[in-house]
């Protein structure tokens, strides 16, 4: 198996940020989101203490990857979880994608090599929300 | 209301990878996720925007953001402000009077907000997949939707088709997608017209 992120949405951890504030504050979230890329160490803050436990806020993104697996993980992936998206390229290659929500989720409760792989790319895009995810377990 | 489309994949940053001809524009649509920043539209909005089942959303709460100054917080329907602007502002100020009075004494806002209506202001973030948000505009965009879902869909409409012209060319209400209007009996009727607004 091998995982490879090839695209996602820009600045993941801000918009998690924004969704955190967006729920418990006045202020408009363009102007909450606007703010916020202008100022990674209060992004890096706010995920990095995510008091919210509505896992929704991760869900304002998207992760692509390219999939080189056989049939059988795909269809334990499908069955484990219905929020990853699949689109068959090839015999054995396939094009994968999710929010951080459904990776991280995915990856603590499943492990392997398409968690652990996951999990490598959450640190790539998001590595506060993957400090976070350690500490929790920890 | 405001709408803004904050954050989104790019295609061709997907396309980039791929080779040529390997996806279907519907395959392609399911990978690609907008986020849009919704503000100062009713909470009857909202309530028809949550109905949307394969999006996420992440709403100001009103257990945690007290209400103020609801008289200059709300969306006023046309039909009213035409027809009978003194009901709606007598029951909005003393919506607006009791809601304070019960937060005063101490009633939690989580409570105290039972009393709020349904023209009370709300901002949010929606995040929808390409597919989806085909599908919302196929039902919000038609011209018997709600008049503010379909402004706030038109808006979106508008800004996705900047954003991503070719993947949304043949965006719109159900007709305009489809060729014909799935409507039934409730059909507008003016099909030929509709189609025309949105091939521009």
């Amino acid at each position: 198996m091998r995982l490879t992120l090839i695209a996602h949405t820009p600045n993941p951890e801000a918009m998690i940020a924004a969704a955190m504030l967006t729920t418990t504050s006045g202020v408009k979230p363009s102007t909450i989101y606007e703010r916020l890329q202008a100022n990674p160490e209060k992004v890096g803050d706010v995920v990095s203490r995510l008091e919210v436990q509505h896992g929704s806020i991760l869900e304002h993104n998207r992760l692509v990857w390219m999939l080189e697996a056989d049939e059988q993980l795909v269809l334990d992936a499908l069955l484990k979880t219905r929020f990853f998206t699949f689109t068959r390229l090839c015999d054995g290659g396939w094009l994968m994608s999710a929010n951080l929500r459904a990776a991280l989720e995915y990856s603590e409760e499943y492990g392997g090599d398409l968690g652990d792989s996951l999990l490598d790319s959450i640190g790539t895009v998001a590595p506060n929300l993957r400090c976070f995810s350690e500490r929790k377990r920890t | 209301m405001k709408v803004k489309l904050l954050s989104y994949q790019p295609s061709k940053d997907v396309l980039s990878h791929l080779p040529a001809a390997k996806l279907s524009e519907k395959e392609l649509l399911g990978h690609l996720s907008f986020t849009f920043a919704l503000e100062r539209i009713s909470r009857a909005c909202s309530h028809q925007l949550v109905r949307h089942r394969v999006a996420s959303f992440s709403q100001q709460s009103q257990r945690y953001i007290q209400v103020r100054r609801l008289k200059t917080h709300v969306v006023t329907p046309q039909s009213v402000t035409v027809k009978a602007p003194e009901i709606f502002d007598s029951i909005i100020g003393q919506a607006s009077n009791a809601y304070q009075a019960l937060v005063d004494a101490g009633i939690p806002r989580e409570d105290a907000r039972f009393i709020l209506p349904n023209a009370t202001e709300t901002s949010l973030l929606v995040t929808m997949d390409g597919r989806s948000l085909m599908h919302f505009f196929g039902l919000r965009c038609c011209i018997r939707a709600q008049w503010e879902v379909k402004d706030l869909s038109d808006e979106m409409l508008r800004q996705v088709k900047e954003a991503e012209p070719e993947l949304f060319s043949g965006a719109g209400p159900y007709c305009f997608q489809l060729g014909r209007c799935p409507e039934g009996r409730f059909t507008c009727g003016r099909m030929g017209e509709v189609v025309e607004k949105y091939r521009v």
